[in-house]
Formats: structure tokens, C-alpha cells, sequence
């Protein structure tokens, strides 16, 4: 897969000349692939015939080249499929500079011949499922059944290869959904060829996408971006679920025959007159069973540990009317957006040729599609189009960001991309950056999804600090006095904390208006992020202590020292302590909160401060410190995370940073984060008990479920790369053996074969991950067990857990306060959590259902019981 | 999907004058890096401002995430001077930045990312005549951002170049400077003897794997505790 681009990459000095060479002698085959692939620089229709021209005078002509030159063509730039497909036509025609030779009657066209060699191509993309490129051939072969090179029977065959998957038993959501994708977009480009075919019938394949999509509503409710607690139906405002829209604009389409075609797509081809030859039928097609490489790696107690990520139904976040922005239900609506994702898909390996390209993108458009750019020559607008480019591709490339459970790919690509998008045309995206951020915010009083809030912060922020913190906050002063615990207040307070984070305190608070900047406006925080060295005045209490401990570390006493002297601390206090203080407890804070102090200044200073004091860690998280007994000690590591979070209480990011190498040099587990988080969540210990879940709290259990879910993956690596070793040493034992046994020569050379036995380190690895499966099963135990606590165990601690949802309390949201927003949001992290870990709680779901699913209140009149449930039963895949 | 485009996420053509490796060993050690160095930073940007645009590439639950940050301090003033090296515990992290980090903006200027052999010691040190960064030691112009700054500069930033210019006064070099940031996860020690954790089994599978690769100056900077 590598051409010329990729060779540039290493241009140092010697290797600089070769490159050139290399370059400035293109073969003539590859000459010829580029101009395949650069057809349109300037304008495709006027460049067809000068490049069917190119191709028919290559000598010697290869076929397989110039198919090739198509196939990069359409799956790596899908917006000239149409004028690809004209091409095709083209090549079809005789040779206008040898007219009348003989030898073309033997000879099938060369379009055909192309075409002919590109379904092999083809074949091999289904081969490999590579999905997104079958796609785009279909879309391709689409185009052909119009121009009447490819016959329309044969192409619905095709399509309904892909329906067939449909109806596989057991067949994954992602399967389906992209096989859904490519018969209901193959059909809205061909429909107009295939329904005038008296052979075929399209309802077969709109009833089959129809039925497919019923038979999954269940699973949409838990992947809306808009929440709704109450209710079966999935319907929603603000959003179009993919498949959904497909399926719509479909409809509309069959009901005018597909008529509408032509006004939605270029058929560059249309024109072309009609050709004497029988058009080609595509050969009948399997889509392929989907492979999974079991490596037969199970769990102590038997589950298949392999991961499969699940696909959810995607719904995209609509933020514009629709004279501003196409409606994706619509035929050319769908088209549009469609080809703006496949853009953002592809080029995601440069975003800045994907911005280029997508603020390009109407040129591959009907004209009067989008509004003509500022100061180019006014266009009559067409009724019922004239869209605003900028606004379409940033409300794609939103939707993209805010797919649930999580985005293809990170989402701080779509966000580079957004800003990349502002740098080429700031006059025109920006404004469209704006609106989608007023929308969004207005959506947060209307039930946007935590997660999906937790992401718009995270593009606020980024974006903000791309482009100087340059906000027009004062419009939400009003929403000043709605209640504290409001999502709008919540999304202030959080954008403007991850600023502060990106930047520093004193620049973030001048962007702010006045009355932003009061404390009790709650926007910004008290003070700028810093430690809380809860020992630092004399005047307080266990001050002289902490002194002697931190002055230790401060002269890089060993850690052995500072453990003999907490030793004789823990008797002098307990000598003076009073009755019901909790000596160890102090002595873990004094000894963790110095540590984090010597390691304050910069996340450098504190990796050195743990490595230097990792035995005293040991020591602490052991509890040997607090008592003689050695080993576990849960308490100890409580209070060892609760020092951190008291030292960081004003930086809760580093709370999360600390605690991820607290993990990773294995001084908590990560079961011991989660029961943290859920116990104490950051909230002093005099302030009670926690009884709802906030982000902070998810951003602190996603860190300790990811910990224990990548261990596994590690392991699971370790152990498929020393089994391959294993495999290819005793491969290689065999051949040696058989190479000496022949020459029979010194027989004690012969090495000795141990066919099942394993090696140590094979041993070691596979210890470890039974030992890392049985840790990741007891964190996403203790997990569910938090929440089944906060919402629906009989004597669960949210109190508000089945007020807040009923129809009736949410229409009251408007007379809501913190404790129900916040039971709210807890509701909403567990769905966040059960629908982003779905894959591991399917594996596990018997062991978890019995460990915490018992504890859910059994009472029949239980609607939160029930609602826990029901959402369970969605993220496991079982019977709602 | 390299026919179109390129890719961002390519290596640039720098070559670190001081690593003893030649060129096609430096490709083969940039194909599976895991370091990043990142350049034209403000003096004034801090490990933890770093970390958190960083953390946005990060894949925690395939086994990533940042492993260490590593600040460049002007060699005699062991001050900030404006490079970083972020190493991740993946090469696909350290990919991910050069596609959606590099040419965007921390702290308000336009950083750059390139990957890099990996640390060693000594590394954290500009190499300017100056004690910073070569390319300090020629540039005429005025950046506010890289100590080029005079009466008209913020207030503010001198009160931030009070709290830059102590942070790292403690700065050691030599080996045992730099922090590992903990490595994979091991069998934990017996439960008896906490303190001590007993080399493990799986510590010589390891190394008896790292003797088979090729040894290579710059291979070793995994410092492990």
C-alpha cells in the first residue's frame, strides 16, 4: 500500500536524492494511476475525455493499473465517484483515433475490461469486510447501473446479498448496520435503473432494512443524545438515528420511482448516449461471516474473556433547521451528509487536507446546493436547497464527536478538524461554531446526555484555547440564577475548569464578565488549582509531626527511615491522641500528603517523589504502618486516596493523575478506586456520605476501569506473543530435527521437545492474566454494585432515585434543584457506564448479575428497580 | 489511505546529532516510538498544562496512557526553555498527537510534535551555547512567550515567571534523574513481606527477551523504579 507519498517520509539528507529520483521516474503506470486519481482538479466534465484520452493512449495498456487508479479513486475519494462512473462510460466507447478496425469487434470495450478487473478488487474488499470501502463500490456500481453499463437485475441481487445479513441469526449490530448502509445507499443511487426492471422488487429490500430496524428499537433508547428516563418509545427531538434517516429518505424516494434522483446527486453520465453492447451482470455474491481469532484465553471461572466492541445505532446530534442545514431524512439530505462523513472518516489522517476537502465539497455538488462562497458570483438559489456549507460540516462533524456510547475515532480529531476548518475560512465557520454552541447549550436544560455534555466542554475548552478564549459569556449571565445544580451551570463551571487547565487561572478569569467572576456565581472556582497541604500552619493540628515527616523527605531520607520514624510517630501520638482519633488514619495522611507535597511542583517532581518513596507507599497501602498485619488492607488504601484528594481538592485533575500511578506502580488496585469513588467521591468525610454520582467521580472510575481493562489487554498480548514464539521455536525444533535425523549425525545435539509443556514465562503470563481477569471482573463488579446502592437497592442512598423518572417530574425540571439534577446525573452515568462497558458485561454478565444485581430492590411497585433493569438487560443483550 | 494524501503522522527528517545510531536504525527505532518531542512551547507552560492536552490521545484501556513527561530546562538556569519530551506507554498514542495535536495550539502558541528516539540522559537540557535551545540563541524576533519580553510584558507573566523560575531549581541530573512513570504490571510481592517484592519469574522472561533484541545505546531508556 505504499506509493509515492509515503516514500517522502524519511527525507534526510542521504536518502534525499534517492527520493528524487525515484519520483522524477514515475513509471508510465503509475503517471497514468495519478491522473486517475487527480481527475477534477479543475473541472471533472471538461477533463473526462482528455483523460479517457490519456488512458486509451497508454502503451503498453494495463488493465489492472488503470483499475487499480479507479479503485484508490473511489474509496479514497468518494465524492468523484459520479464523474468515476462517467469515465467508465467513456472507456466504453470505440476509439474515436482508430475508427473502424476490425479487432474491436473481437475485443470487449476497454471500460469493460476495466470493469471486469475492479470487481475483482471488489471481491477482495468483501473479503475482508472492509466495510467501508464495499460501500463505496457500491456506490460506484450504483452509478453504473444508471449510466447502463452494470444491469440493473444484477445489481439488486447484490444489494440484496447485503439484506441477507440482515437476517443472519445472531448477527452484531455493527454488521447489520453497515450492511443495512450499503443496500439502502446502493439502492437510493440505482433505485431509478432497478425499479423500471420488471425482475426486480425494491420493497424486498426497503422491508428488509424496515424490519431490521424495528427489531432494534430497544437499543436506541440507550444511546440518544437527548435523555429521556420515561417511556418505550425511542423517539427523539434533536437527533436522526443513521439507519433511520436511510430508511426515511429511501421511502421518499420509492414513492416518485426515485424520480428525485437526478435532482440529488451528479449524473455526470446521464447524458451519454445509449451503448449497443449487453450491459456487464455483476457476478452473485456471499457477504463473508465475520472471523474472530479466538485465542481460546478464558477467565479462572470459565467466560471468554475476548473483547468484541459492540456497535450501537448512531444518532447524530441535529442542530440547525433545515433551510439551513439538509435534513438527513431526506434523500438529499442523507446523500450530503453521508458524503461529508465519509470525507471526515477518510482523511482522518490528515486533517488538514480534510478541512481543504470538505470546504471544497460543493464542488462535487449539483450546482446551487450550498450558498455560493462570499464574493463569488451570486447563483439563483434553488427552492428548497441554498444550504450553508460551514453549518453542515461542523453539524456532522459534532454528530460525529457526540455518538454514544463513544466516536470513532478520538474525539479530539474532530475537534483539530474544527479548528482547522476555522483556520482556512474564519468569517464563515466561525459564525457556524458559534450557533452549534448556543444550540448545544440550549439543549442542556432539554436532557443532553452527561457524556455528550462532558464531550461539548472538552470541545469548548480546546477550541476556546485555540482561538483566544474569545467567548461572548455575557449572554449566559442570566443563567446565573437558575438552580446550582443545572446542566447549564454544571457546563459553565466545567468548560471554564478545563480552560484553566489548558491555560492558568488569571488568564481564564478575564474572559469572564463581572458577574461571572464572583464566587457566588459559581462559574469560576475559589482559587487557582494548587496543592492543600492540610499541615502547613502551626496552628494546626498534627502540624509538628507532618514537619518532621516532610523535613525527612525534603533531605531525601531513605524510605526505610521515614518508615521507622512514622513508626515512632504512631506511638507518640497514640499517647497523646484523644480516644476516637483514628491515629493510623492521621499517620496515612501526614505520610501521603507530605509525599504529594515534596512532588508538588510539577508532575515530574511527583513521579520522582513516588519512585524515590515507593516502600513507604508499600508499606502504607499494606497497612503494616497501622497494623501488624500485613497484607490487604482496604482501609489504609481508602485513606491513602483520600489524602490525595484532599491534598488535590482544588486541581481535581491531578486528583486523576495521581491516582492512575498510584495504580500503575500498584500501590491501589483499581477495585480500590472504584470503591473510592463510589464511598467517598471526593467530598471531605465530614460532609457525609455520597449518594449521587457526578462527572468527576465517572472521570475517576472510567481511569480505574480502563487500568483494569488495558492490564488485561497487555496480558492478553504477552500471552498470544509468547505462544507464537512458542509456536515458532518448536517449529523450528521440529525442522532442525528432521534436517539431523536425516544426516544422523551427533544425536546429543538434538534438543529435547517438550510438546505441551510450557515455558516459564508462558506460565508467568498466563498466571498473570487470570490473576488481571479476576481484578477486572472484581472492579466492574464493584462498579455496578456503587450504582445498584445510589439508585435501586432496597434501601438505596438517592433518595429521589424513582421521582426523577417520571414523565411528570421531568416536565417539572423547571422547579428542579441539586438533589434531583444530581440524581439525574447519576441515573445518566450508569447508563453511560453500562452502554461504554457493554462489551466487558457481556462477557461477565452472570458473575455480575449474581454479585449485584440480588441487591436491587425485588419490590414490584419499584420503578427505579425497574428502570435499573431494563438498562442492564439493554447493555447485556438480554430480553428487556 | 496514504494515495491521497499524506498522512500526517510521519516522522519529520530531524536527525538528533548526538544519537549514535545511523539513519535506517533511527527509522527502525521511530517505527515503534513511544516518546514524543514536542517544540516551541512558551517557558511559562507547565508539565501539567502539557499532560492535559496530551491525555487527549491517550488509549488507557489497550494499555496506554502518558508514561512521563520530560520538561527541557535551559542547562545553567534549570529554567524551562521551551521543548518537551511526553512518552506514552504506545506508539499509537504517540501517532494520534502528530494527526490532531501537532500544529494546534497549547497556552496559545502553536506547538509542534515529532516523534523521537526516546529519552536518555543529558537530553533534558537545551543545547544552545546559552544554556536553552539552539534555535533561542539565533531568533531576532520578539517572543513574549520565550523569555524575549521587556517592560511591556503582562504583570502577570512575571508573577508566573517567580513560580517557573523556582519550580525546578532542584533539578538533578545525572543518572536517577528522571522519573520512570511506572512500568507493566507485575505479580505483586508476598503478602508477608510487603516491603520487599521478590524479582519475579516474569522479570526474567523479560529480560531474556531484551537480551535477544538488539542493544542499542538508546533502547534503555525505560528507567524502571
Amino acid at each position: 500500500m505504499s506509493y509515492g507519498h509515503r516514500r517522502k517520509q524519511y527525507r534526510g539528507a542521504d536518502e534525499y536524492d534517492n527520493d528524487r529520483r525515484r519520483e522524477v521516474y514515475d513509471t508510465p503506470e503509475q503517471k497514468l494511476r495519478k491522473s486517475i486519481i487527480n481527475l477534477g482538479e479543475v473541472d471533472p466534465v471538461q477533463e473526462l475525455p482528455r483523460l479517457a484520452k490519456q488512458i486509451r493512449e497508454q502503451v503498453p495498456l494495463s488493465v489492472p493499473a488503470i483499475s487499480e487508479g479507479f479503485r484508490i479513486g473511489v474509496t479514497e475519494q468518494p465524492f468523484k465517484i459520479p464523474f468515476y462512473a462517467a469515465l467508465l462510460r467513456l472507456l466504453y466507447d470505440p476509439d474515436p483515433d482508430t475508427p473502424d478496425q476490425s479487432s474491436s469487434t473481437d475485443a470487449s470495450p476497454l471500460g469493460r475490461q476495466i470493469l471486469e478487473d475492479y470487481w475483482k478488487g471488489f471481491q477482495a474488499f468483501l473479503d475482508k469486510l472492509a466495510w467501508r470501502e464495499i460501500r463505496l463500490c457500491i456506490h460506484f456500481f450504483a452509478h453504473l447501473t444508471v449510466a447502463k453499463l452494470i444491469s440493473p437485475d444484477s445489481m439488486f441481487e447484490v444489494l440484496k446479498a447485503f439484506t441477507a445479513v440482515l437476517e443472519e441469526f445472531g448477527a452484531s449490530h455493527g454488521r447489520a448496520m453497515k450492511a443495512a448502509q450499503c443496500a439502502a445507499e446502493g439502492l437510493m443511487m440505482s433505485g431509478s435503473a432497478i425499479k423500471q426492471d420488471p425482475a426486480t422488487d425494491v420493497s424486498q429490500i426497503i422491508d428488509a432494512i424496515s424490519s431490521y430496524i424495528d427489531s432494534v428499537t430497544v437499543s436506541k433508547t440507550l444511546v440518544q443524545p437527548i435523555v429521556r428516563l420515561y417511556g418505550e418509545s425511542p423517539l427523539v427531538e434533536h437527533a436522526d438515528e443513521l439507519l433511520d434517516s436511510a430508511l426515511a429518505a429511501l421511502k421518499v424516494l420509492n414513492e416518485s420511482d426515485f424520480a428525485q434522483t437526478a435532482d440529488n446527486i451528479p449524473q455526470p453520465y446521464a447524458d451519454f448516449p445509449a451503448l449497443p453492447d449487453e450491459p456487464f451482470d455483476l457476478p452473485s455474491i456471499l457477504v463473508p461471516p465475520e472471523v474472530i481469532e479466538l485465542d481460546g484465553l478464558t477467565t479462572d471461572t470459565g467466560e471468554d474473556a475476548q473483547v468484541k466492541k459492540e456497535e450501537w445505532p448512531q444518532y447524530f446530534v441535529r442542530l440547525f433547521d433545515a433551510d439551513i442545514t439538509p435534513d438527513p431524512t431526506t434523500p438529499v439530505g442523507y446523500a450530503l451528509r453521508s458524503g461529508i462523513l465519509d470525507l471526515i472518516d477518510i482523511f482522518e489522517v490528515n486533517r488538514k487536507e480534510c478541512a481543504r476537502l470538505l470546504l471544497e465539497f460543493p464542488k462535487w455538488q449539483l450546482p446551487g446546493t450550498f450558498k455560493p462562497r462570499p464574493g463569488a458570483p451570486p447563483q439563483e438559489p434553488l427552492p428548497g436547497k441554498d444550504w450553508q456549507l460551514e453549518s453542515t460540516i461542523i453539524e456532522a462533524a459534532l454528530g460525529s464527536v457526540f455518538l454514544l456510547p463513544e466516536s470513532a475515532h478520538k474525539p479530539v480529531y474532530y475537534i483539530a478538524l474544527i479548528t482547522e476548518l476555522c483556520k482556512l475560512s474564519p468569517t464563515t465557520v466561525g459564525p457556524a461554531v458559534g450557533k452549534s454552541i448556543r444550540k448545544l447549550y440550549s439543549f442542556l436544560a432539554d436532557g443532553l446526555d452527561v457524556e455528550v455534555a462532558h464531550r461539548f466542554a472538552d470541545w469548548f475548552s480546546v477550541h476556546m484555547s485555540n482561538f483566544g478564549f474569545q467567548w461572548v459569556w455575557r449572554e449566559w449571565v442570566p443563567d446565573i440564577s437558575l438552580s446550582i445544580g443545572h446542566p447549564k451551570r454544571a457546563f459553565m463551571r466545567r468548560a471554564i475548569e478545563f480552560e484553566i487547565r489548558l491555560s492558568y487561572y488569571d488568564r481564564i478569569l478575564k474572559t469572564l464578565p463581572e458577574p461571572m467572576q464572583a464566587a457566588d456565581a459559581y462559574v469560576m472556582p475559589e482559587e487557582g488549582p494548587g496543592p492543600d497541604y492540610e499541615y502547613d500552619d502551626p496552628a494546626k493540628p498534627y502540624y509538628e509531626a507532618a514537619q518532621s515527616v516532610l523535613n525527612l523527605m525534603r533531605g531525601r531520607t531513605k524510605a526505610e527511615d521515614v518508615v521507622s520514624h512514622l513508626d515512632s510517630l504512631k506511638n507518640t501520638l497514640s499517647e497523646t491522641a484523644d480516644g476516637d482519633v483514628n491515629v493510623n488514619a492521621v499517620l496515612r495522611s501526614i505520610a501521603v500528603q507530605s509525599l504529594l507535597n515534596i512532588g508538588s511542583r510539577s508532575f515530574s517532581h511527583f513521579l520522582n517523589a513516588i519512585e524515590r518513596y515507593l516502600p513507604l507507599l508499600r508499606n502504607l497501602a499494606s497497612g503494616s504502618i497501622a497494623s501488624n498485619t500485613g497484607g490487604s488492607n482496604v482501609e489504609a488504601r481508602m485513606d491513602i486516596l483520600d489524602a490525595v484528594s484532599s491534598f488535590w481538592k482544588r486541581s481535581k485533575n491531578m486528583v486523576v493523575i495521581v491516582f492512575d500511578k498510584l495504580m500503575q506502580y500498584q500501590i491501589v488496585d483499581p477495585t480500590d478506586v472504584v470503591a473510592w469513588t463510589f464511598t467517598h467521591g471526593g467530598v471531605h468525610p465530614a460532609a457525609g456520605e455520597k449518594t449521587t454520582f457526578n462527572a468527576f467521580q465517572w472521570d475517576v472510575l472510567k481511569g480505574a476501569l480502563d487500568k483494569a481493562n488495558g492490564r488485561v489487554m497487555i496480558a492478553r498480548r504477552k500471552v498470544t506473543a509468547l505462544r507464537k514464539e512458542e509456536d515458532d521455536n518448536a517449529a523450528r525444533v521440529k525442522a532442525s530435527d528432521s534436517a539431523t535425523a536425516s544426516m544422523e549425525v551427533d544425536a546429543e545435539a538434538k534438543p529435547a521437545v517438550m510438546p505441551a509443556a510450557e515455558s516459564p514465562a508462558l506460565s508467568t503470563a498466563l498466571k498473570a492474566f487470570t490473576t488481571l481477569t479476576r481484578e477486572q471482573k472484581a472492579a466492574l463488579s464493584r462498579t455496578l454494585d456503587g450504582f445498584v446502592s445510589y439508585l435501586a437497592a432496597e434501601d438505596r442512598l438517592s433518595s429521589l432515585a424513582g421521582d426523577v423518572i417520571t414523565e411528570k417530574a421531568w416536565q417539572n425540571r423547571a422547579n428542579w434543584d441539586q438533589p434531583e439534577w444530581n440524581t439525574w446525573e447519576t441515573w445518566c452515568w450508569y447508563r453511560h457506564f453500562s452502554r461504554t462497558y457493554s462489551p466487558y458485561l457481556r462477557n461477565y454478565v452472570n458473575t455480575l448479575a449474581d454479585a449485584a444485581l440480588t441487591k436491587v430492590s425485588s419490590s414490584s411497585a419499584d420503578p427505579a428497580a425497574d428502570l435499573f433493569r431494563k438498562t442492564w438487560n439493554i447493555a447485556t443483550g438480554q430480553e428487556v | 489511505m496514504a494515495h491521497v494524501v499524506t498522512p500526517l503522522d510521519q516522522p519529520s527528517n530531524y536527525k538528533d546529532s548526538q544519537a549514535r545510531v545511523d539513519r535506517q536504525k533511527q527509522n527502525e527505532l521511530l517505527a515503534r516510538s513511544t516518546t514524543l518531542y514536542i517544540g516551541n512551547l512558551s517557558f511559562f507552560t507547565t508539565e501539567e498544562q502539557i499532560y492535559e492536552i496530551f491525555s487527549k490521545c491517550t488509549s488507557p484501556e489497550e494499555g496506554g496512557g502518558i508514561k512521563r513527561i520530560i520538561m527541557g530546562l535551559d542547562r545553567n538556569t534549570r529554567t524551562p526553555c521551551g521543548f518537551c519530551f511526553v512518552e506514552y506507554y504506545t506508539h499509537s498514542e504517540a501517532l494520534a498527537c502528530l494527526r490532531y495535536v501537532s500544529g494546534t495550539k497549547l497556552d496559545e502558541r502553536i506547538i509542534r510534535c515529532d516523534l523521537d528516539l526516546g529519552y536518555r540522559e543529558g537530553r533534558q537540557f537545551g543545547r544552545g551555547k546559552s544554556g536553552g535551545q539552539v534555535r533561542d540563541e539565533h531568533r531576532q524576533d520578539y517572543d513574549p512567550g520565550r523569555g524575549g519580553w521587556g517592560a511591556q510584558a503582562q504583570r502577570l507573566e512575571i508573577e508566573r515567571r517567580r513560580e517557573v523560575e523556582e519550580r525546578y531549581a532542584d533539578a538533578p541530573d545525572g543518572p536517577g534523574a528522571i522519573a520512570g512513570g511506572g512500568g507493566d504490571w507485575k505479580e505483586a510481592g508476598t503478602a508477608d513481606n510487603p516491603l520487599k517484592r521478590a524479582r519475579s519469574p516474569d522479570d526474567e522472561g523479560d529480560s531474556g527477551r531484551t537480551g535477544a533484541r538488539p542493544r542499542l545505546d538508546d533502547a534503555g531508556h525505560d528507567a524502571r523504579m
